[in-house]
């Protein structure tokens, strides 16, 4: 115990002496979560449209009113004719293209169903869909206004009530700050660890330790120790700007969210130490650790794409990556209040012991 | 002049290559990277598990659940008996999005007091939840506009018959006024109905708009790292020394340090770039030594980034963690998730500065829209821009050390 005690001090030492490392530590967590928190919005505004009216009548104005009304869409470009589209679309002046034929006012008032055109960016493809959704959504209002004012007709045969349970407001912040929770602690931990074996490698002080009677359980656990406590003040610092600055809620138990977290850090730094015990210099030990932690946490955990979206294969791939488990248990404790996940606070206690055990075995290795 | 350039460049490459792990690292990482993130990164929602209560079980009920359950997004997963197991289902996460259909639901659809139907939906996840949302309203919508357009056709009809305009479906409190009855083009309903056409990626593939910006990440960590690094690791282990008394001018150390680098760069664009054409289908649409222009352009705004933060770092964890620091910020704040204009307006302000946010906008233009240079004019300037600063800092602060 006593050892491990000195490795820890030691290595808090080797921390607290490079200052920018311990600021970007530090501080990246925190703005991050600001940061992102007021700046990523799931929800499409603001969408701009380009207008190429060639009726010029009183309903395609109605039309355009209606459309303008709502936060959502904004008339971005008024268009004289139709080759001017395309070029819009390459400079990206709007996502979408009205067109009003040019009979639009009398064949409403003639024709049983009259057609407007609506070209749409296809490039960003979710996003074109929204955007049509949002579109026929207008048509829709717009149909139901005519049929109240021509027929009397108060209602649409088939209304929705929509509730959003958990998070009713469909606030970004609420569902980001878990994810980013997530984010942040496996990279900040998984760098940190990756490079405190290589360092020592690099610059010779390994083979010193290696000629003290330490362990090698004793070097892992010793090195361990300080970048948990690092590990854990960034966790409080994310999750109390999120409940202070972004109100998210807290609808389960704090207790159960340390307890969750406390696994999922030991998970990070253990694969950071794994690759630090594997790889021979810091270049590759930091990009290695980059590899395994920023993108996979990122696209693969469910934290912005949905895991059901994905190839069968990458499913089975995002179930081999902690954050997978651990955002699935803290959204579940934060946002619905439940607290008990036998099956994927198993896997990640399992995960974390087996990666622990791993990089000691590893290390040994290398010690003869 | 050029030969100790040259000298210097092999010695770099040497000792790139040296290391089998950054061999891997260069060669075979990106592609695995861009095989995985391509198919992950797919945002179009399938198979939305929905859980429905149908407490009306009539003909109109029936052909609303089995509208939902066509539609390629849903999934039925089960079929509610009472509302506390709807609810149950939305609770467990089986369910996304729960319908409760109630009783006397196809009656207040016949006689037009409006149908209502509820419509439930898992919050916890919004990016999940708010397509799910829409594609559901969208279904629902659907089949009200049939609705209403069957009446409004029926009423007509009818009306034209019996020369008044009462709807079909109409209660006393749904009678036409009777001014409205003077005028006789009324008789038509004014219905408009949206014809959609999409432009450029007619299947709406969400996966070819992340293509390209997965192939800016990786250019980006190749070249903004490894530069960052490779100067670092010289001042680490001494050897930058030996190179600064050596006769090399700081130009041609600064031109040995970074063309690696380009032409590691362009490498890795031109594998990933085939490799996304032959494999995923991504279309090339634009000039591609247009791209070959605006790729070298940001590499730049990375070399001189890496350089940059190497004249300001001591050990390479401190140039790792800086440039690690800004790139992930430069990641989220470039529109290659999130799209800048759902930002605040202070916050957009801020993506000016992002050299990301223009290559990845310049990078989609060429690919999907085919865009020429006039079209990426207004980005590829300010990214010229922000290259030029940062690599002429950069370089002024690798003269001051040198001397």
């Amino acid at each position: 115990m006593r050892r491990i005690i000195a490795i820890a001090r030691k290595e808090f030492l080797h921390i607290l002496r490079d200052r920018r490392s311990l600021a970007v530590a530090i501080l990246m967590p925190l703005l991050m979560v600001l940061l992102y928190g007021f700046a990523i919005d799931m929800d499409l505004k603001n969408i701009r449209v380009g207008i190429l009216d060639f009726s010029n009548s009183s309903d395609s104005r109605t039309f355009i009113r209606e459309m303008v009304s709502s936060k959502f869409i904004v008339e971005s470009e008024r268009l004289s004719n139709r080759n001017e589209i395309e070029p819009g679309f390459r400079q990206n002046k709007y996502r979408a293209v009205i067109i009003f034929p040019t009979d639009f006012g009398t064949s409403l008032i003639r024709n049983p169903i009259t057609q407007i055109q609506i070209i749409l960016d296809g490039a960003d493809g979710t996003s074109a869909a929204t955007v049509a959704n949002y579109l026929s959504a207008v048509t829709v209002r717009l149909n139901k206004e005519f049929a109240k004012e021509d027929f009397g007709i108060e209602r649409l045969p088939i209304e929705i009530r929509t509730r959003i349970l958990f998070n009713p407001e469909l606030k970004s912040a609420h569902f980001i700050v878990p994810g980013l929770a997530a984010l942040i602690m496996m990279m900040i931990c998984a760098l940190l660890t990756s490079i405190a074996l290589t360092r020592e490698k690099e610059t010779g002080t390994m083979e010193q330790i290696l000629t003290t009677p330490v362990a090698s359980p004793q070097v892992i656990l010793g090195k361990l120790f300080p970048y948990m406590i690092i590990a854990s003040v960034d966790a409080t610092l994310i999750f109390l700007v999120g409940k202070i600055v972004f109100d998210v809620p807290m609808n389960g138990s704090w207790f159960a969210l340390a307890g969750y977290s406390m696994v999922f850090i030991l998970i990070a730094l253990s694969l950071g130490l794994l690759i630090s015990s594997v790889a021979k210099t810091q270049q590759v030990a930091l990009i290695a650790a980059l590899m395994v932690t920023l993108l996979p946490t990122l696209l693969l955990s469910g934290f912005i794409f949905p895991i059901k979206s994905m190839p069968t294969v990458l499913q089975y791939v995002s179930q081999i990556i902690p954050a997978t488990y651990y955002l699935e248990i803290i959204r579940g404790i934060i946002l619905k209040g439940v607290n008990w996940y036998p099956r994927s606070g198993g896997i990640l206690a399992g995960m974390s012991l087996f990666l622990i055990v791993l990089s000691i075995k590893r290390f040994k290795t290398r010690l003869d | 002049m050029i030969a100790p350039v040259l000298y210097l460049i092999r010695k770099e490459f040497l000792q790139i290559f040296r290391d089998h792990a950054m061999r891997g690292i260069i060669f075979v990482a990106p592609l695995i990277q861009l095989m995985i993130f391509a198919y992950a990164v797919t945002t179009d929602l399938k198979d939305i598990k929905i859980s429905i209560l149908d407490r009306d079980r009539t003909a109109a009920s029936r052909s609303l659940v089995s509208a939902m359950v066509e539609s390629d997004y849903f999934k039925l997963i089960s079929t509610a008996p009472n509302p506390e197991s709807l609810r149950q289902d939305l609770i467990s996460g089986e369910a996304d999005v729960t319908l409760w259909i109630p009783l006397g639901f196809s009656e207040d659809l016949a006689t037009g007091r409006g149908a209502q139907v509820a419509l439930d939906v898992d919050g916890s996840n919004s990016s999940i939840s708010l397509r799910a949302l829409g594609y559901t309203e969208a279904v629902v919508r659907l089949q009200a506009m049939k609705s209403l357009e069957g009446f409004l056709t029926a009423s007509m009809n009818r009306s034209a018959l019996q020369n008044t305009i009462t709807p079909s479906f109409g209660d006393s409190k749904n009678q036409i006024s009777p001014t409205s009855q003077s005028i006789p083009h009324l008789m038509n309903p004014r219905l408009i109905e949206p014809v959609m056409r999409y432009f450029y990626n007619p299947t709406l593939e969400s996966r070819y708009y992340m293509i390209p910006g997965i192939l800016v990440l990786l250019i980006t960590l190749i070249s903004a790292f490894l530069t960052g690094m490779a100067v670092v690791k010289e001042k680490e282990l001494g050897t930058l020394e030996q190179l600064m008394v050596s006769p090399l001018s700081p130009a041609q150390l600064i031109i040995g340090k970074t063309v690696p680098f380009v032409i590691l760069a362009y490498f890795e664009l031109t594998v990933a770039a085939t490799f996304a054409i032959w494999w995923f289908n991504l279309p090339l649409v634009g000039s591609i030594s247009l791209l070959a222009v605006c790729a070298l352009v940001y590499l730049l705004v990375t070399l001189g980034i890496g350089l940059l933060v190497s004249t300001i770092s001591n050990t390479q964890q401190q140039a790792m963690f800086t440039i690690w620091f800004f790139l992930v910020f430069g990641i989220l704040m470039s529109g290659f998730f999130f799209p800048v204009e759902n930002m605040p307006l202070t916050i957009q302000k801020i993506t000016y500065i992002n050299p990301l946010r223009y290559f990845i906008e310049i990078i989609r233009g060429i690919f999907l829209r085919g865009a020429t240079l006039d079209d990426v004019l207004p980005n590829l300037l300010p990214l010229l821009g922000i290259g030029l600063v940062i690599f002429s800092t950069a370089i002024l602060r690798f003269r001051k050390r040198s001397r």
